[in-house]
């Protein structure tokens, strides 16, 4: 009885499932062409801050396919952890089991973890934590659905920044990423996850565009160094134009309140 | 890595030390100097590849210093229609001693255990590295290579260390060769026989075809088996692209390598780059991390990418001229040695 896929919080189903497979599915995926947008386009975004009332800041971002939530709690007391003279930023990032296109326990597995290092290592440089020694913050991510990892990691900094300045926390500055893949020798921006499994490598570019500083940067896959540099350019171009976007949509949410 | 407490003043030393001109560090390296590194291969014998690789260790009594033993071993895994690719697998897990962390609590332990694992696990299982000899029966048979790191003592500078571990004991695997292998009935009994000791009528599929007989390509092997008990194999493919890691701490506008563990406290903020020099192909960039709360700007990011293919390519010519000699000593003069006894 004891296997590890039991759940006794939840109504198990059989042990074995397979998704299903349909035929037009198998056939060999064609050369990713983008009929919508050109590849130095980043896709449309959708950011509205407030929406979760009871935490301290919150924000909904929505690309074409990639919907995250993110929440902020704080800067609270942190009770288990020794004194410390910085606060702490704590970033949790969970995938809702119906995000991808495979499903996915609901428990916390090994991925969640290495988006939320990921997101926490772009926002660690923009929050002013000298301020709340002995406190944290908390950073709740939700992803209600995905579209590939860097794309992930991008969206929910972006949000997750909303979130903090919507939490009235002091910053530094907002933090707006952009993700880039390396398809055929060229620079394509925002890849869906499509692209990104057939490109060769892909970055994802941290930024703080108000202070022109790079809080992260996170790459995976084959690229040359001059074609890694060159997607950090096409990326800062993109960043200071999102960071607009954002600074827009925390102006109109501070508005109509 | 968190775990070193440092106060305000010990911070502002070593931080003015590094920034002032020639910069000075509490060991008295220059900013680009390297403690001694010491690289050992074949030292788990059980494991088809394996090294251990420490950083600054005393060479007297083997004290202090970064440790880290690395072992590669091969299992046979029957390809599933979900999993994909049918040519292999790589998958590399980190384990972290709890003597090498003492202050760290289990969860802290496990944390830091997965933090490293997923980077050397997202580095080393790329497409782009993946070896071609992995495959034993096209489509249904193929080796699964655990690469798994153990860090017995950390003093900092501990991806480099994983890296060169992995690199080493990837150079050191050897894949056992296989033989696929060919059921068929023998044709002047019935079929349905079954001898208690299984079946006698095991025909290696060379027999009975002709060797230039391109007719039927397609095999029907169905298992494979071990020609050679005691061959250790051929060497795993792709020598010369596994990666190497160079981890440049950075205290703007000033970078430096291999850093103490009381530097790394003063100097949060870390920029990983790993590099492939295959040896006909331009030098490739496989992973790029940046860890630690700080702040770069585009300029000064881009210069330390170009200043970090330097020092990994110089680290990649001395790890590759290591392994050539361990090779040497463990075949070439092990052999004379017995030799002459």
């Amino acid at each position: 009885m004891a296997q590890s896929g039991f759940d006794r919080r939840r109504i198990n189903g059989p042990e074995e499932s397979f998704p299903p497979f349909f035929e037009a599915d198998n056939s060999p995926k064609s050369q990713s062409i983008r009929t919508t947008r050109s590849p130095k386009e980043i896709r449309p975004i959708f950011l509205q801050p407030g929406l979760i009332l009871q935490a301290n800041g919150s924000a909904y971002v929505e690309t074409e396919r990639a919907k995250i939530a993110c929440a902020v709690y704080g800067p609270r007391q942190s009770k288990n952890t020794a004194y410390s003279e910085k606060g702490r930023l704590n970033v949790e990032v969970k995938f809702t089991p119906f995000s991808c296109e495979r499903r996915r326990a609901p428990l916390r597995d090994a991925e969640d973890r290495s988006i939320a290092v990921a997101v926490q290592q772009t926002l660690l440089s923009s929050v002013r934590l000298e301020l709340f020694p002995k406190s944290t913050i908390d950073v709740f991510v939700v992803v209600i659905e995905a579209d590939g990892i860097e794309a992930c990691i991008a969206s929910a900094s972006v949000a997750a920044s909303t979130a903090l300045a919507n939490a009235g926390i002091e910053m530094f500055g907002l933090v707006v990423s952009c993700a880039a893949c390396i398809i055929e020798d060229d620079v394509w921006l925002d890849p869906t996850q499509d692209e990104a499994s057939q490109a060769q490598g892909v970055l994802v570019f941290s930024c703080m565009p108000a202070l022109g500083k790079v809080t992260s940067i996170w790459e995976s896959g084959q690229m040359k160094p001059s074609e890694a540099l060159a997607c950090i350019d096409v990326c800062e171009e993109r960043c200071s134009e999102i960071h607009s976007v954002v600074a827009q949509a925390l102006l109109s949410a501070t508005q109509h309140q | 890595m968190a775990s070193t407490s440092i106060s305000k003043a010990e911070r502002s030393y070593i931080q003015a030390g590094l920034l002032a001109s020639p910069a000075r560090r509490t060991d008295g390296r220059t900013v680009t100097d390297f403690r001694s590194i010491s690289l050992e291969t074949g030292v788990a014998p059980l494991a088809n590849g394996s090294a251990r690789l420490s950083i600054g260790q005393n060479p007297h009594n083997g004290s202090g210093g970064t440790e880290v033993v690395a072992a590669a071993k091969l299992e046979v895994e029957t390809v599933e229609e979900e999993d994909g690719t049918g040519d292999g697998r790589i998958v590399c897990s980190v384990s972290c001693s709890p003597s090498a962390y003492p202050n760290l609590s289990t969860g802290a332990l496990d944390d830091l255990q997965h933090d490293l694992t997923t980077v050397l696990h997202q580095t080393l299982s790329d497409r782009s590295l993946h070896p071609s000899n992995l495959v034993i029966l096209p489509g249904k048979k193929s080796w699964l290579l655990n690469l798994d790191i153990l860090v017995l003592a950390d003093s900092g500078n501990i991806y480099d260390a994983l890296f060169m571990a992995a690199r080493a004991a990837l150079w050191d695997t050897k894949v056992p060769r296989t033989r696929s292998v060919e059921y068929k009935a023998k044709r002047n009994e019935p079929i349905a026989k079954n001898t208690s000791g299984g079946s006698g009528d095991m025909d290696v599929d060379q027999d009975t075809t002709s060797g230039f007989d391109t007719r039927k390509i397609i095999s029907n092997a169905i298992d494979f088996e071990l020609p050679d008990y005691w061959d250790e194999g051929e060497v795993l493919d792709g020598r010369d692209r596994w990666p190497v890691c160079v981890t440049l701490n950075l205290v703007p506008p000033v970078h430096y390598l291999d850093a103490l563990p009381l530097e790394e406290a003063s100097t949060p903020v870390r920029l990983l780059l790993v590099f492939s020099f295959p040896s006909s192909a331009p030098p490739t960039l496989q992973a790029m991390r940046m860890l630690g709360a700080g702040e770069v700007n585009v300029a000064e990011l881009k210069s330390l990418v170009t200043e970090g293919e330097k020092y990994a390519k110089e680290m990649m010519t001395a790890i590759t001229f290591k392994l050539k000699e361990e090779d040497v000593r463990r075949n070439q003069k092990a052999r004379e040695k017995f030799a002459k006894r």
